[in-house]
């Protein structure tokens, strides 16, 4: 087996792996012009594949799937019981598309963007298509998508549209067909992306081999564009996103990190004399441009939805005015009104006048008696649906062939054909055309949508050489959607030369569309101090519980009372300890992954993987451990996955910003932790074996030995946990490591080391240093706990409001 | 009929808000063949960091506020001197029912005022199959459109028992219209409804009813706050009429209109929008004098 050789493009087909694919003879197959006839493109892809064995492929195969599980890519699917992180369906062979096709693919779709920008602009403008006839009111009017308090806006340089998606579909005689304009907020770039690496790690020689078009330039172009959208180069650019819970915010922390680009919620924005601005840990810096990947009407509770919270007040205003760039216009989701697409040409040669180059799909509007009659006729063999849908007709449950509907449905439909069929669009059904599926070891034909993008870039709209394809799971259009089973796959557009190599990394070094530094979003500054904390609070209830339960195995009657003291001790935390592993320590392991979710931008792979281990190691434990050796066992791996975070985050993360709020957090909660310890077990009336207790659970016997020998008594133990400069687990140390990144912090009143923060770590640090062991009584630590509470508090106020 | 209008609405907290933003439509305005306005002006306590007067879609009077400095509580207050002399016409110019659909086929603009903007559901008009059961009913395709709105009205009036008690700003069509019962705003969303069901535009109006009635008549109910009745649009030569079902009558010269849209959700005088949730309490007085 040779697999470092790329494969030779004229080996014979020796009828492996393409010899079983059986074509579909009703639709058009995207490999295979007829059986044994490999179109050009696949050829070397072909040829590879027929020359590996099944082992061969399989290993290629496992390389991207690997690659996909290590780079945490994972989709959200909605079920009943909410929703649950699936791994991505990777179909690893790739669409693949002759440039030459490609380049007219892409011609009609620069020529659909513009029709679409200049619908958007007469919609929200003057309404001529409306005067004139050509554009049926009530498609207006009566759509959820158009959105009243955008109409008359100027969107900031004068365009709606700025990035595009469009789902495609080629019909039986191999011509491309649009089957609808994503214009709203479209996803799937950020896979497309994902889907390439990944395919790489299978067949990245073949790849190579065949000239494939990189993808690397069209989002360099973009951020480009971006970056010269804003008015000077102090405004950010941000992906706004509606948070964690969203099926594709995996995507959106995805291009932010790849585009260098802010990741924000609507919460992080503020609208101030008209201006949007991020709040910042910084206080409010100005934002140029927002690439928006939720819904217009949930953006601005003031104007659209008021019942969003997900949303940023004054927006539409701000908006309306031009404000800042929005990627796209809010309101631009009207355009993917599926019935607007039977009235496009005639629109393209009114607003263009040009004839449109790709067709969508055939499509009839039935607010006419002309078209509801004809319809009628020919109810059986069309697609119905609601003519105000914004979804792809095989992926919305209400659109189904006539011959396919229920009675009952059946029935309706053909009533409000009668009554009012201003409700119905139809469209002719195409037969999706092929592309080869690996499962089980063999390659089956399954029915393919393509989704290509389209971006504004210095040089005008351009198309990415490459997309984001869904297979359907059956021969069935209806099971492409990925909510019901289907796979996706990378697209390649292949050349006969040789292709320019691109990265994003080039551009860096000219200065690019970087965010202007220092832009640290108050919230993720606040999820990153939470995080910080909620891992250090998890790290120590973990070690009580571990020396806890090592000694209830040892000898659970208790006379020194120690048990229960420690128990008292967990209570506090809102710990019990009777149980193996406490719900409350599964609680804070949700903070954990909660908190942790919310700044996934922020993370590395492997950070994020290390973060994920924890939580998942925890929920795999929780049912069947016992008190005792058992739980001292858990508690161990517990504390070795912990750990396994806190270093990826103190070796890998830069120390921008955001670490010291991580930092802080974790000083934070450990100074808290120590003391409380401090407090109740180091006082002079503590049961036999508390001090022994507090040099296990602060991680320092063996220093205590070395530093003081054989001398054991309370003083020894609070001058090492609690007032040793250079034990990294004791009070005082912490205290000094908050003064040291305090003092970092960004300062937001010019009051510099004056300012209320910096003032009070000062005296909480210098009052415990110059303490002897004997005056830090359980009433000092006490007071302390309080003040670190209070300090707490006052970051809080000085930097996430 | 000259009227001084006084409107308070205050808000007590109970805890500071800062960063606070609304959106008022509390502005009366001048209005053809309806009412002029002398003179109207909003005040606000504390006084707003950001203030902009502007219009909405429907060509409401908006007032845009931002408090961004902490307070526990806010009055808003708007004052006018409005006349109202509303041209209304005892002639029923519209055309018969059957053919409204073909007058509002006919027209070809998006702007504030076209009927079609008001035929369509909307989060608080959604389809109910007992209210249309209930306007097709009475309605006959042979009726003018007016003659079948105003019926629609009167019937409304009659069927439902008006009861502060039995609704919530927030109670859908379908609830009050099984309780057969609620306020002016659930008649007006109602009869609006029905309208839809028979093909006619209608839309929500919101505005201010004078306090003391004239002597010797009754008092009309929904002169202690803001009112709302509804209007239809009854072909092109009749226009938009209004028809306060609460009180069984088109629209007079005691009603001062302050805002028109869909529904509730475009009219409504305060959409707010602080930081903070929880409990506040909210005051509203309407005084509407007439001078003359």
């Amino acid at each position: 087996m040779i697999e470092t050789s790329a494969p030779d493009p004229f080996a014979p087909n020796r009828g492996g792996w393409t010899g079983s694919y059986r074509l579909n003879p009703d639709a058009f197959d995207e490999m295979m012009a007829a059986p044994g006839s490999v179109r050009p493109a696949w050829q070397p892809l072909v040829n590879a594949l027929d020359a590996f064995s099944a082992e061969e492929a399989a290993r290629r195969f496992a390389r991207a799937d690997r690659y996909l599980a290590d780079a945490g890519v994972f989709y959200r699917l909605y079920n009943k019981a909410g929703t649950v992180e699936r791994q991505w369906p990777l179909s690893h062979l790739p669409l693949i598309l002759d440039e030459g096709e490609w380049h007219a693919l892409a011609n009609g779709l620069v020529q659909r963007a513009e029709l679409l920008e200049a619908l958007c602009a007469d919609i929200y403008g003057d309404n001529r298509l409306v005067a004139e006839g050509l554009l049926p009111l009530e498609l207006i009017a009566g759509n959820a998508e158009f959105l009243r308090p955008m109409v008359g806006q100027k969107p900031a340089g004068g365009r709606f549209l700025h990035f595009l998606a469009f789902d495609l579909g080629r019909d039986v005689q191999g011509f491309w067909r649009i089957l609808g304009d994503r214009t709203q907020a479209p996803s799937g770039a950020g896979f497309a992306l994902e889907n390439r690496v990944a395919t790489a790690r299978a067949f990245g020689d073949i790849g190579s081999a065949s000239n494939l078009h990189r993808l690397a330039g069209f989002f360099r172009d973009f951020r480009d564009h971006l970056a010269a959208a804003r008015r000077n180069k102090n405004e950010g650019i941000a992906i706004i996103t509606p948070g964690p819970l969203n099926d594709t915010y995996f995507e959106h922390a995805y291009i932010a990190r790849y585009l260098g680009l802010l990741l924000l919620e609507g919460e992080d924005l503020a609208v101030v004399d008209g201006r949007v601005q991020v709040r910042t840990v910084s206080g409010l810096k100005p934002l140029g441009v927002l690439w928006r990947r939720l819904d217009a009407a949930f953006m601005d509770p003031l104007e659209l939805r008021s019942d969003s919270r997900i949303g940023t007040p004054g927006l539409a205003a701000a908006m309306r005015a031009g404000a800042a760039t929005m990627v796209n216009a809010l309101g631009s989701g009207i355009l993917e009104t599926r019935a607007l697409h039977a009235f496009l040409p005639a629109l393209a040669y009114r607003l263009i006048g040009e004839k449109l180059k790709i067709p969508n799909i055939a499509t009839w509007w039935c607010g006419a008696s002309k078209e509801a009659g004809w319809v009628r006729d020919r109810f059986d063999d069309l697609l119905i649906g609601p003519a105000l849908s914004t979804r792809l007709p095989f992926e919305d449950e209400e659109t189904q062939e006539g011959k396919r509907l229920a009675p009952a449905v059946r029935e309706r439909w053909l009533q409000a054909l009668e009554l009012d069929g201003r409700r119905v669009v139809a469209q002719e059904p195409i037969t999706l055309s092929t592309m080869p599926v690996d499962e089980d070891g063999q390659i089956s034909p399954r029915p393919v949508v393509l989704r290509a993008f389209a971006a504004r870039t210095a040089r005008g709209w351009t198309v990415m050489p490459g997309g984001f394809a869904r297979v359907g799971q059956t021969g069935e259009a209806s099971a492409i959607s990925l909510q019901r089973g289907g796979r996706v796959a990378d697209v390649w557009v292949v050349g006969s030369r040789p292709v320019e190599q691109v990265s994003l990394i080039n551009q860096e070094v000219c200065g690019g569309g970087r965010n202007p530094q220092g832009m640290l979003p108050a919230r993720t500054a606040d999820n990153l101090f939470w995080l910080g904390r909620y891992v250090e609070r998890t790290e120590a209830t973990v070690r009580i519980l571990r020396a806890y339960n090592s000694r209830w195995a040892e000898g659970p009657d208790d006379r020194s009372g120690l048990l229960q003291s420690l128990r008292d001790d967990l209570l506090t935390l809102g710990t019990d300890a009777r149980k193996a592993l406490p719900q409350s320590l599964l609680d804070t392991l949700g903070d954990v992954e909660r908190t942790g979710g919310r700044v996934r931008d922020r993370f590395s792979v492997d950070g994020w993987l290390a973060l994920r281990d924890l939580t998942e190691t925890a929920a795999q434990l929780s049912p069947r451990i016992q008190p005792g050796d058992d739980a001292v066992r858990a508690m161990t791996v517990l504390l070795r996955k912990l750990t396994g975070f806190s270093g990826l985050v103190h070796e890998n993360m830069v120390r921008f910003i955001g670490w010291r709020f991580l930092e802080i957090g974790r000083r934070m909660e450990r100074a808290k932790q120590m003391t409380r310890l401090l407090a109740r077990f180091a006082r002079p009336d503590a049961p036999d074996g508390a001090l022994d207790l507090l040099l296990e659970i602060g991680d320092s016997v063996i220093t205590h030995r070395r530093r003081y020998g054989m001398t054991f008594s309370t003083q020894t133990h609070v001058d090492l946990l609690a007032l040793d400069p250079l034990n990294p687990r004791s009070v005082l140390f912490q205290l000094a490591e908050l003064k040291t990144e305090i003092g970092l912090l960004p300062d937001r009143d010019g009051r510099g080391a004056r300012a209320p923060l910096p003032i009070e770590i000062m005296r909480l640090h210098s009052s415990l240093a110059v303490m002897a062991p004997a005056a830090v009584t359980s009433a000092v630590l006490e007071t302390l706990g309080a003040d670190l509470a209070a300090l707490s508090d006052l970051l809080s106020d000085s930097y996430f409001r | 009929m000259l009227y001084d209008i006084n409107l308070t609405l205050g808000y007590d907290y109970g805890y500071p808000v800062s960063g606070a933003k609304h959106l008022l439509r509390v502005l009366p305005d001048t209005l053809n063949g309806i009412q002029r306005v002398q003179a109207a002006s909003v005040r606000i306590s504390p006084q707003p960091t950001e203030r902009e007067d502007g219009r909405d879609f429907f060509n409401n009077r908006t007032v845009a506020l931002s408090l961004r400095e902490a307070h526990e509580e806010l009055e808003i207050t708007m004052q006018a001197r409005v006349e109202v002399q509303r041209q209304t016409t005892t002639l029923d110019l519209s055309p018969l029912l059957s053919g409204l659909e073909a007058e509002i086929g006919s027209i070809r603009s998006l702007g504030f005022d076209t009927p079609h903007h008001f035929r369509h559901e909307t989060a608080r008009l959604r389809q109910v199959e007992a209210i249309a059961k209930y306007a097709h009913a009475s309605a006959s395709r042979t009726q003018t459109v007016r003659a079948v709105v105003q019926e629609l009205g009167y019937r409304i009036h009659e069927d439902f028992a008006y009861d502060p008690d039995a609704t919530l700003v927030d109670t859908s069509i379908a609830e009050a219209f099984a309780l057969k019962r609620g306020v002016c705003q659930d008649f007006a969303h109602i009869m609006i409804a029905a309208c839809h069901a028979l093909g006619i535009p209608a839309g929500y109006v919101s505005g201010f009813i004078r306090t003391v009635p004239p002597e010797g008549e009754e008092r009309l109910e929904g002169a202690d706050a803001m009112h709302a009745w509804m209007r239809a649009w009854c072909g092109r030569e009749a226009g938009w009429i209004e028809f306060d079902p609460t009180n069984a009558m088109l629209a007079s010269d005691d009603h001062i209109v302050v805002a028109y849209g869909r529904d509730y959700g475009d009219v409504s005088p305060v959409v707010g929008v602080l930081q903070a949730g929880g409990r506040h309490r909210i005051r509203q007085s309407v005084d509407v004098r007439p001078l003359s």
